[in-house]
């Protein structure tokens, strides 16, 4: 018994001991990673790190879940994990400076032509994957005709709304260059800040429909980007290892010799995490840990004004729904100030259209034409027709129907019940029944985007829109079969602005065509929109360089160094 | 005995099976699937329905159950889209993270139960007795999840940062940063000292359970003749306590670890969560709310055999401690 007892103790304690990293029996992985192995043994050779003390050490982030579909570009979006295609294991064509103006990053220069038909990329040609492959046009091409395929199912197609779809759509030139076809428009590059190329001698042979799935994405990805895979652990942690051979044009080798990317699915835990110097940085901080990171010496707290926004989105199939000056006294009625106080601790600002604060457009529309006063709020509703007639605190219509809504928000999500709460409370005192009603995330997501249900009177939600401002999706009458037209908009003046911004060309003329939809959009009134909320990071001292921004949170991970004495 | 785990195991199959089909057509019946939730702005229903037909979703439901039934008994469990790997790649990597966890937490919990338990009753209302009892109580009265973050808070936060003690446990993860480099016996370390709060948080609690009824046992064992007998014989009182009475005592706590198993699966669920500890259970919540349903399906299999074997064990050693009992 002794004995056995004795072995049993031995083989946990080997076990404990092992390495923990889960290496891939896939023969794709076999034959992929030996390759890697050698290029980083030659690229180390080839590239001795420079003699300067800011080289070396670890970074780890910490960030509340996995990087869901990998490295894989066509895999399921995650905000997370197209930072680290963007930034960390591959290379998009172009990159945002701190403008958000295009800047050339795997090509090189770019030229237009004149009626904006065609774009010409001049790849760098010294980029290569990270397993010796060099990266050149043809990765490019196999890019362009994948995300473009339906058969893969890449997850935004909006992207390629100015492409050509077509075989013709992309001509390879020579071996760093390649042409595109497409429909002229002020933003026709955004898509190639996010979409990262992918290695046509690696995937070149997957059938379509697997791609999203092959094992490249997590159990063996080859990128071509400032640092080399090197291990995931699922639900854990990603290891990645600093590039040698990335050039010199881009910054060359980053400082840190490794990246560790890790999954701690409790903000409670990641902001202790972070207090106790076990992460150096913490990613999407609550509004109310704010306060504990600036009172703590060791570390920074940043935050920066990012693309999303918070909103309820009115169902206007519903009859007490139906009226835009409802849904305006509703916004009108609703303190969103305070509400960017009380939930947000102030880190947030008011919304009133789907133009990001940060965006060459914005111009702070509706600020004070939709502030709040509930007294306008109580006329406009009287004008609609809705008025007290029984005397128990509730509207009703002429018709007898009370305006009663019920306002859903996902399982989980404080920030949302708030939301849903204080509607509850500040409608009511303009005679406006409201109901939260909480609903799981997956059920609510059916229940609202389901073209033949879309059961729901107001549901709270987040949208994150692209660089590259797009309604459509959300408002546009010809798209009410599409998941994402919750609301039911069908407004031809609407329709027409929509239209023309998909056109307009000239940053000038566009802004001044946002401008003239808020105003349309603010009448109809389809989303009482509440507030772009800041996001909120925090970082340990010892990581010099950071700097955030709408790009997001790795947007200059490579330019990251660690303080030598705290290293 | 080998025959009756034979058969044993041979009846846990259909049952394994009949948990897996009620999941399934549960899961099948909850509103919303995995192309829903991979809804994001720019998605339209064309790529909905592509997505969906490459993900095997556009087949009957009856279709469904009869590939994944037949591909299951053959081992294969399918694919999960939310974390890109082969199901059971996923099961192979937070199975045993769960385990190790889980196993760990019982045998602290027993070992510790039972000898508070037998301390209590050798010296019963002692003021060892009475104190000890206090503070059982005390953890068995608490939430697991709440003692969690206790410990966190005193042996983590504020153990480095307010007091500056010399030894401080991590509160979240399993392994520290540099844990490949390390050696094999810093690994070892490594990983138990990310082990100590949560195994205290799951173990604390079921501690307090097992010493309340090893100390009843205890006290109904000594009062029996053979005690009594042992003592007349002029046996050390080390002897009669270790030798006679703790092994009588032992058998109705035994019985407890049946028991205990799936009460402490379901309290790793929570226990993982607050400690970002990646095993089974946040896998399974996570499975569910993406609607991974093949992920849903092989956690909740590998769960279901868990629990069972968690049982049979219990029965078995329920018959090595007590030779009186033979399967048949």
């Amino acid at each position: 018994m002794k004995k056995e007892l004795a072995v049993l103790v031995a083989v946990l304690v080997s076990a404990c001991g092992g390495d923990a990293r889960v290496t891939s029996n896939d023969p794709f992985c076999q034959r992929v990673l030996p390759t890697v192995e050698a290029f980083l043994g030659q690229a180390r050779a080839a590239n001795p790190v420079p003699n300067d003390e800011r080289y070396g050490g670890t970074v780890v982030m910490g960030g509340i879940g996995e990087l869901r579909g990998g490295m894989n570009p066509v895999a399921p979006i995650d905000h997370s994990a197209i930072q680290h295609h963007q930034f960390v294991n591959l290379m998009t064509l172009i990159d945002y400076d701190e403008n958000f103006d295009a800047r050339p990053y795997l090509a090189e220069s770019w030229d237009v032509s004149e009626d904006q038909s065609e774009i010409t990329f001049h790849l760098r040609r010294d980029v290569v994957w990270h397993d010796g492959e060099q990266t050149d046009a043809h990765d490019v091409a196999f890019t362009y005709r994948t995300v473009m395929n339906p058969a893969v199912g890449f997850g935004n197609p909006a992207y390629w709304d100015h492409y050509d779809k077509s075989a013709e759509g992309i001509e390879v030139i020579d071996d760093f260059t390649v042409r595109m076809r497409l429909r002229p428009h002020a933003e026709f590059l955004d898509p190639w800040r996010s979409v990262a190329i992918l290695p046509e001698h690696l995937l070149g042979d997957v059938p379509a429909q697997e791609l999203a799935e092959h094992p490249f994405g997590t159990q063996c990805p080859v990128g071509n980007g400032p640092f080399v895979f090197d291990s995931h652990s699922p639900s854990e942690r990603w290891v990645f290892v600093a590039n040698p051979a990335f050039p010199q044009g881009l910054g060359g080798r980053p400082f840190y010799d490794r990246y560790i990317f890790r999954v701690i699915p409790d903000q409670t835990a990641l902001l202790t995490e972070l207090m106790t110097e076990s992460i150096d940085a913490y990613i999407t901080v609550r509004p109310n840990q704010a306060q504990q990171i600036i009172d703590n010496p060791n570390v920074d707290f940043l935050n920066f004004r990012f693309r999303n926004f918070v909103m309820v989105a009115w169902n206007a199939r519903r009859p007490q729904l139906a009226d835009p000056r409802v849904r305006r006294a509703i916004t009108m009625a609703t303190n969103r100030e305070e509400i960017v106080q009380a939930i947000q601790g102030g880190y947030a600002v008011v919304a009133n259209s789907s133009v990001p604060p940060f965006h060459w457009a914005y111009r702070g529309f509706g600020a004070e034409d939709m502030a709040y006063n509930a007294a306008s709020a109580a006329a406009l509703l009287d004008e609609a027709g809705w008025i007290d007639r029984d005397g128990d605190g509730v509207r009703e219509n002429a018709d007898g129907l009370p305006l009663a809504v019920s306002i859903k928000y996902n399982t989980g999500n404080q920030e949302r019940q708030d939301i849903a709460e204080i509607l509850q409370a500040q409608l009511g005192g303009v005679g406006i029944r409201v109901t939260p009603e909480v609903v799981d995330f997956g059920a609510l997501l059916g229940q609202i985007s389901d073209p033949d249900s879309r059961d729901f009177d107001g549901v709270v939600m987040g949208w994150v829109p692209e660089f590259k401002l797009d309604d459509m999706d959300l408002f546009h009458s010809a798209r009410t079969n599409e998941p994402n037209a919750w609301t039911g908009t069908d407004n031809p003046e609407i329709d027409r602005l929509l239209e023309a911004l998909s056109f307009s060309v000239d940053r000038d003329e566009t802004a001044r065509l946002w401008a003239e939809y808020e105003v349309v959009l603010n009448e109809e009134h389809p989303f009482t929109f509440f507030y772009f909320p800041d996001r909120l990071t925090g970082v340990n001292k010892r990581v010099r360089g950071v700097h955030m921004d709408a790009r997001g949170e790795w947007t200059n991970l490579k330019d990251w160094y660690l303080d030598p004495e705290r290293r | 005995m080998v025959k009756y785990l034979l058969y044993r195991l041979v009846a846990a199959v259909p049952l394994v099976l009949g948990i897996s089909t009620i999941i399934f057509f549960v899961m099948s019946a909850a509103p919303g699937d995995m192309v829903d939730i991979m809804i994001r702005p720019g998605m339209t229903a064309e790529v909905a329905e592509q997505l969906r037909a490459n993900h095997g979703l556009g087949q009957p439901i009856v279709v469904r159950y009869v590939r994944w039934m037949v591909d299951t008994l053959r081992g294969d469990f399918g694919y999960s889209v939310l974390h890109g790997r082969p199901v059971l790649d996923i099961i192979r990597s937070h199975l045993p993270r769960t385990l190790i966890l889980s196993l760990t937490a019982l045998a602290v919990a027993f070992f510790s139960g039972i000898v508070l338990g037998t301390i209590q009753a050798i010296r019963q209302y002692s003021w060892l007795d009475s104190g000890l009892s206090v503070v059982l109580l005390f953890f068995y009265s608490m939430p697991s999840f709440w003692l969690a973050y206790m410990l966190i808070l005193t042996f983590s936060l504020f153990a480095r940062n307010v007091w500056e003690w010399p030894m401080w446990f991590p509160a979240a993860g399993m392994l520290g940063t540099d844990h490949e480099g390390l050696s094999f016996v810093a690994r070892v370390a490594d990983r138990m000292r990310f082990m100590v709060l949560p195994t205290l948080s799951l173990s604390l609690v079921l501690t307090a359970g097992i010493a309340r009824y090893m100390r009843g046992s205890m006290l109904e064992v000594v009062r029996q003749d053979f005690v009594r007998t042992a003592r007349a014989k002029g046996l050390p009182e080390r002897a009669v306590v270790f030798k006679h009475a703790l092994r009588n005592a032992l058998l109705p706590v035994i019985t407890l670890l049946g028991l205990y198993i799936p009460v402490l699966f379901s309290g790793t669920v929570i226990i993982e969560k607050v400690f970002a500890w990646p095993g089974m259970g946040t896998l399974l919540i996570q499975a569910i709310e993406a609607r991974d349903y093949m992920l849903v399906m092989g956690a909740s299999f590998f769960f279901a055999l868990m629990v069972i074997v968690g049982n049979l064990i219990a029965d078995v050693l329920y018959a090595v401690v007590d030779p009186r009992i033979r399967y048949e």
